[in-house]
């Protein structure tokens, strides 16, 4: 029952002299919730572009559905179920919200070929890319630019272009980051609805203790590039050297990041 | 709803165009096919004069058309648009020069070998240089460009410094004998071009081009392999500007090196920034506007204080002064900056709107 959806074989990065992550070794079961902790410039993004492609690692392995994708390019994970948001919003300015969400919801199709017909005729992924939005509550903000949306909407709909692709491993980078603290319950909420009722698996980085302690199944925390600890979250909040590296410490520290 | 707006005015528009070449000769009292002598017509009149005008733009158009499908909605830089122009020119003129079918079956051969050559050039120059990224993509094509030029220009099977003559056109084909016919195949030609990018920008392929435009890290982390769409945008772009190419040809009926220069980079670059940046009637306006000043005011005579201008030898100096006013007035080009300025309206209409109802977003669950 316990199979493992992804895993990373002992990855490391070097960029110059500086190494990001160390030796890092993680297994995520499919359908869990899986969080990375740890102060800013643990390695936790760089983790995440080791992961999704972005970044080729100096050494190691990724492996995904038991598949080796160290080396296979970013645009082909998304097509084996692999999808990642961004820390610092990623989204397409001047194209609307809807346009955003829908562009995702056809990726994964061959009709991205077809160049003689309007794009709204293919209602399938606009229907798809309105469900997207009004699962994170943008629906009424579709024909707007996604410019000018304010910042948590634009987190909302990083969120939204993730899940119309849907899917089946979500990688989530500080999806409430920047956002005001009374709208965080509430995303993740959402992100905890969507793990449930779609069976997925996600993998999350989130600073809140609250939210990670609530929702995850399993914790690992980082510390400059390395793996610290990891377990469930009652291990992990008792665990001596997380409290005094990462929850003592640096925990109360205003975020710098975005 | 908007879409059905422009429509309609391009509609109207569309007409006026085809009357066109009767409207002028009857507001000049000028034949719109030319003056009669012996069997042949000689192009004289008011209105064959205005035709070749309008062919020029409608030529010039579809290079700056093609050129905005890359720079404009793709996001793509190239600096070696008139490789496509120059090369359509010479293959015709290769076909014409050194098969031993006739005009017309050569020029169909031709034309034909255009289209295929430069899209397989337009690929196999994105294949090597797309990886590259932003300048020095731009700076690669550039390269490649300047190298044809040079070379055509040199080279004793192109003809070298001189080019070559189209002689002997079919003559309903040849601009001047029978200039309104011509006239309606280059309209029919640029508005099928036109409706063609709309419908390919407006389609899911074209989806990707803006996307990959707007955001191509991002159009990559959702499964899009960007370079195969680039190359899609590069080989329709080269095949669209061969369109022009061969079309100049038929209207010059000469090709020379000049073809290939830069100046048929550069002025479908500037059209579309004057007439707006990824809009569809921007890089019209802009080859309409430019072309129809140099062509009205270029041997303009000016008189300030004692002194005679003329305007000929500061034409350069002109086109700067027009360029410079035209980015101050309109910083996204004349159709961008209409198009932003309404957005603007709904958007600070959306905005009061937002302010009156505390909760833009309902949320559902
Ligand atoms: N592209 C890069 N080039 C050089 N250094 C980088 C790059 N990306 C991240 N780093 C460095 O790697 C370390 C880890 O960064 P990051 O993975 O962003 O940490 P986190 O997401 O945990 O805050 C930091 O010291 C950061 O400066
Ligand atoms: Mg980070």
């Amino acid at each position: 029952m316990s199979e493992i959806i992804l895993e990373a074989q002992n990855l490391r990065k070097e960029f110059g002299g500086l190494i990001a992550v160390d030796d890092v070794t993680l297994r995520v079961t499919r359908g869990s919730t899986h969080s990375i902790i740890g102060p800013n410039g643990a390695g936790k993004t760089t983790l995440f572009n080791l992961l999704t492609g972005k970044y080729s690692p100096t050494r190691g392995t990724v492996l995904f559905k038991g598949q080796d994708v160290t080396h296979a390019p970013v645009h082909r994970r998304p097509h084996m179920g692999m999808g990642r948001s961004f820390q610092i919003t990623n989204i397409f300015p001047n194209l609307t919200v809807l346009e955003n969400v829908r562009l995702a919801a056809q990726a994964l199709s061959s009709d991205s070929f077809r160049f003689l017909r309007r794009a709204e005729s293919f209602t399938n992924y606009v229907d798809r890319a309105r469900a997207a939005l009004a699962l994170v509550g943008l629906e009424s903000m579709a024909e707007t630019p996604a410019l000018v949306l304010p910042h948590g909407g634009k987190r909302k709909l990083e969120l939204a272009i993730l899940l119309a692709a849907e899917p089946e491993l979500m990688l989530l980078d500080e999806p409430t980051a920047g956002m005001a603290s009374e709208q965080v319950p509430e995303l993740m909420r959402t992100i905890e609805t969507i793990r449930q009722q779609g069976n997925k698996t996600i993998v999350l980085v989130e600073h809140n203790m609250n939210v990670v302690m609530n929702i995850s199944d399993r914790i690992t925390v980082m510390h400059i590039g390395r793996v610290l600890a990891e377990g469930t979250p009652a291990e992990i909040s008792h665990n001596n050297s997380v409290q005094s590296v990462y929850l003592g410490e640096l925990y109360d520290l205003p975020r710098a990041e975005n | 709803m908007k879409q059905l707006r422009s429509n309609w005015l391009y509609s109207l528009i569309l007409v006026f165009l085809i009357a066109f070449p009767f409207i002028v000769g009857a507001l000049t009292e000028s034949s719109p096919t030319g003056v009669p002598r012996g069997d042949r017509m000689i192009m004289r009149g008011e209105s064959v004069r205005w035709q070749a005008v309008l062919i020029e733009v409608f030529i010039l158009s579809i290079l700056a058309m093609s050129y905005n499908l890359m720079f404009g909605f793709t996001g793509v830089i190239s600096f070696g648009h008139a490789l496509f122009f120059g090369s359509a020119g010479y293959i015709i003129g290769l076909a014409l020069e050194y098969t031993a079918l006739d005009t017309g079956a050569a020029l169909i051969l031709g034309s034909l070998a255009a289209f295929v050559i430069c899209g397989g050039v337009g690929l196999m120059i994105g294949f090597v240089s797309l990886r590259l990224r932003g300048v020095y993509f731009t700076i690669f094509t550039l390269a490649v460009a300047e190298m044809f030029y040079i070379f055509f220009s040199r080279f004793a099977l192109t003809k070298a410094e001189d080019g070559f003559a189209v002689t002997e056109l079919p003559v309903w084909l040849d601009p001047s004998q029978s200039r309104l016919t011509f006239y309606y195949i280059v309209l029919a030609l640029f508005v099928l071009t036109f409706l063609f990018i709309r419908r390919l920008v407006n389609s899911p392929t074209g989806a990707v081009f803006k996307a990959i435009r707007e955001n191509e890290d991002r159009a990559l982390a959702i499964g899009y392999n960007t370079l195969r769409f680039k190359l899609m945008a590069i080989v329709i772009a080269g095949m669209l500007a061969a369109l022009a190419g061969i079309l100049q040809v038929l209207l010059n009926k000469k090709i020379g090196p000049e073809m290939l220069s830069v100046g048929y980079t550069i002025d479908p670059l500037l059209n579309t920034i004057i007439g707006g940046i990824g809009t569809f009637a921007g890089p019209v306006i802009g080859t309409a506007g430019l072309h129809l000043l140099d062509t009205f005011f270029r041997d303009a005579t000016l008189v300030i204080g004692g002194s005679t201008i003329q305007v000929a030898n500061v034409w350069g100096l002109v086109l700067g002064l027009i360029f410079i006013l035209v980015v101050i007035v309109f910083p996204q080009g004349v159709v961008g900056t209409w198009q932003s300025w309404r957005l603007k309206r709904q958007i600070r209409h959306l905005e009061s709107r937002m302010a009156v109802e505390p909760s833009p977003a309902p949320e559902s669950g």
